[in-house]
């Protein structure tokens, strides 16, 4: 059995509604008041390294305030989440970008943001650029852009400069119709390779079929089944026909 | 009526830092806490509003001479006071202050400051073109802009209020030219975590880097600026001596002391929604008590101007600049060295708090 990368233990997540406060506030009403949301309840699991997990649940069982404490965006209330040492990254498209800059240099911000070194990133820059197929655009200001140009080239960026966890909030496919295909061919090429571990989130039965090894089952903050893919999106499946 | 004025001014003071102390504490405190904070405030702030009016000679209190200015005086004392206690307390009770803690956090900070200045520079460098990008004059602007100011209030004060200073344009421009640079940068604190939404919320990093990014912007603006106070230096025939290489670590100084309370500003900003208007108020009162437009020292009456010069950070940066550039003095070595300290100490507790807070800033904005 492979070693264990990703390793959640007991966490719960609160968010507390309403809790930002301004001097009329404070002033004129006495008790701040603050409703505590239990978000995720009191989860553990565990992830192999090159394992692929998927998760599933309907809107609002926290599948992706989860995935964002993996990420280390905010940390859990309770319990631990231990990524061994290796490097995370959640698929989000655009991060940093600044609208009156080139493309050229959005890569560089965006690839910093993400963790890569300036160098690293230089290298990786042409292969981005290439991918994206947004020709001349690539040295005109971003607010420019179309909003497919937008997102293939986010998309782009986050495609090419990989870390070892993967965490993926629905399988993404941007632009027109042939960058679709090869965005999706370029992701599932990205989740199957064997040296990364990855997690996916998505609504999708087919992806999830498709892709993962295994799949967390979430209801209303809490896991209600972990395990073989098949068997946990039958009961899935079963109880949301209900 | 003198009675009620008496108990008010002893009460009313602590109360309003009981407010703001309530405030930074999100509205958390519990009834007990309160009475004991209250008790604490109510001490403290006495105490040192005792201390001021004893060093402005009033020795002992009778209530029965008691001016009603006096009083009035005393409650404003209280006032402040009661304003900017509750920052260093809250700061200081937070769970963080333990030895292993703060060599934890030392090291990490220093790890952090490392792996990400890179990406600080990066984006101040972004930010600076991307503001220049489409306007008629581009970079022109950094110049054009503080040397209109300088003819404004050479203006306004040269020939309107008769200000004399020797080489006034110079003076005045050194003091506009740094007060700008310290108040915008923390005034923009206040939003900073707020106003990148789009990155704190898909990635981590450490968020005193976006503060940093943007002193790095605020701190390019400010070098210009000091090139054109060169150029006038040779216009007005200024002597240049040995002592203008203290200018470097005078920048440094106020470098860090405005990192440190940008960072300090920028944690209650995430949680105070309109600590904006605050900081605004209280910026540009503290403007006219720094000097920009004239000498504390020497303006001020006795013995508050002298005090004010040596205990307002900026005020003491801006002359100490003047006096290395302009006439010919050497400043006060010490004080240089204790305000450098205690910026550190407050880059401490403010980056601390931000690393021991910063993952909750996600849920709240």
């Amino acid at each position: 059995m492979a070693d264990i990368a990703i390793d959640v233990r007991d966490v719960s997540i609160h968010y507390r509604i309403l809790n930002s406060i301004s001097v009329q506030k404070s002033f004129f009403r006495r008790k701040a008041r603050s409703e505590i949301f239990e978000a995720v309840k009191h989860v553990t699991f565990s992830v192999e390294e090159g394992g692929i997990l998927g998760i599933i649940g309907k809107n609002g069982s926290g599948k992706s305030t989860l995935l964002r404490s993996i990420a280390g965006v905010f940390s859990p209330n309770t319990g631990t989440i231990d990524l061994k040492g290796h490097s995370v990254s959640l698929m989000a498209l655009g991060v940093g970008f600044k609208e009156n800059l080139t493309g050229r240099e959005n890569i560089v911000l965006s690839g910093m943001l993400l963790g890569f070194s300036e160098k690293e990133i230089e290298e990786r820059s042409q292969e981005i650029i290439d991918f994206a197929e947004i020709g001349d655009f690539i040295d005109r200001p971003v607010r420019t852009y179309s909003s497919g140009m937008h997102s293939k080239l986010a998309f782009s960026i986050t495609a090419m400069l990989e870390n070892d966890i993967m965490l993926v909030d629905e399988v993404l496919s941007v632009g027109d119709e042939k960058f679709r295909k090869k965005s999706l061919s370029k992701m599932k090429e990205l989740i199957s390779d064997d040296n990364r571990t990855v997690i996916i989130v998505s609504h999708s039965i087919e992806t999830l079929k498709e892709l993962c090894g295994s799949v967390m089952w979430l209801h209303d903050g809490e896991m209600k089944e972990i395990g073989d893919t098949d068997t946990v999106l039958e009961h899935y499946l079963k109880f949301m026909g209900n | 009526m003198d009675i009620l004025m008496g108990i008010a001014m002893f009460c009313i003071p602590p109360l309003f830092a009981l407010v703001i102390h309530n405030y930074l504490r999100h509205g958390e405190m519990t009834g007990k806490r309160k009475v004991i904070f209250y008790a604490a405030y109510f001490v403290i702030i006495n105490l040192f509003s005792l201390g001021i009016s004893f060093l402005r000679g009033v020795r002992g209190i009778h209530f029965a001479d008691m001016t009603m200015t006096y009083k009035i005086k005393y409650i404003s004392v209280g006032a402040v006071s009661g304003f900017i206690f509750p920052f260093p307390v809250c700061l200081l009770t937070e769970d963080i202050i333990t030895f292993g803690g703060i060599r934890r956090y030392s090291v990490r900070f220093i790890n952090d400051v490392r792996k990400y200045f890179p990406y600080a520079v990066r984006s101040a460098r972004a930010d600076l073109r991307s503001e220049v990008s489409n306007s008629y004059l581009d970079w022109l602007w950094w110049l054009i802009e503080p040397f209109c100011m300088m003819l404004i209030y050479t203006m306004i004060f040269g020939v309107v209020f008769h200000a004399s200073e020797q080489y006034f344009p110079v003076f005045i421009f050194i003091g506009i030219t740094m007060w700008g640079f310290f108040s915008r940068s923390v005034s923009g604190s206040v939003n900073t975590v707020r106003a990148s939404k789009g990155i704190i919320t898909k990635i981590y990093m450490p968020k005193y880097i976006l503060l940093l990014s943007k002193m790095f912007v605020n701190g390019f603006k400010m070098m210009v600026s000091f090139g054109v106070v060169l150029v006038m230096m040779l216009f007005f025939r200024v002597p240049v001596t040995w002592r203008i290489l203290y200018a470097v670590p005078i920048i440094v100084v106020l470098f860090l002391f405005t990192f440190g309370v940008g960072t300090i500003m920028m944690h209650y900003g995430v949680y105070v929604s309109d600590l904006g208007y605050i900081t605004g108020i209280v910026l540009s009162m503290l403007m006219y008590f720094t000097g920009t437009f004239y000498d504390v020292a020497k303006r001020v009456p006795e013995p508050f101007g002298d005090l004010l010069a040596k205990l307002n950070p900026v005020a003491f940066l801006i002359s100490a600049m003047r006096e290395v550039l302009l006439y010919e003095t050497t400043p006060a070595a010490g004080m240089l060295m204790m305000w450098g300290g205690l910026s550190v100490i407050l880059i401490a507790l403010g980056a601390f708090t931000i690393y021991s807070n910063e993952n909750a800033y996600v849920k709240i904005i």
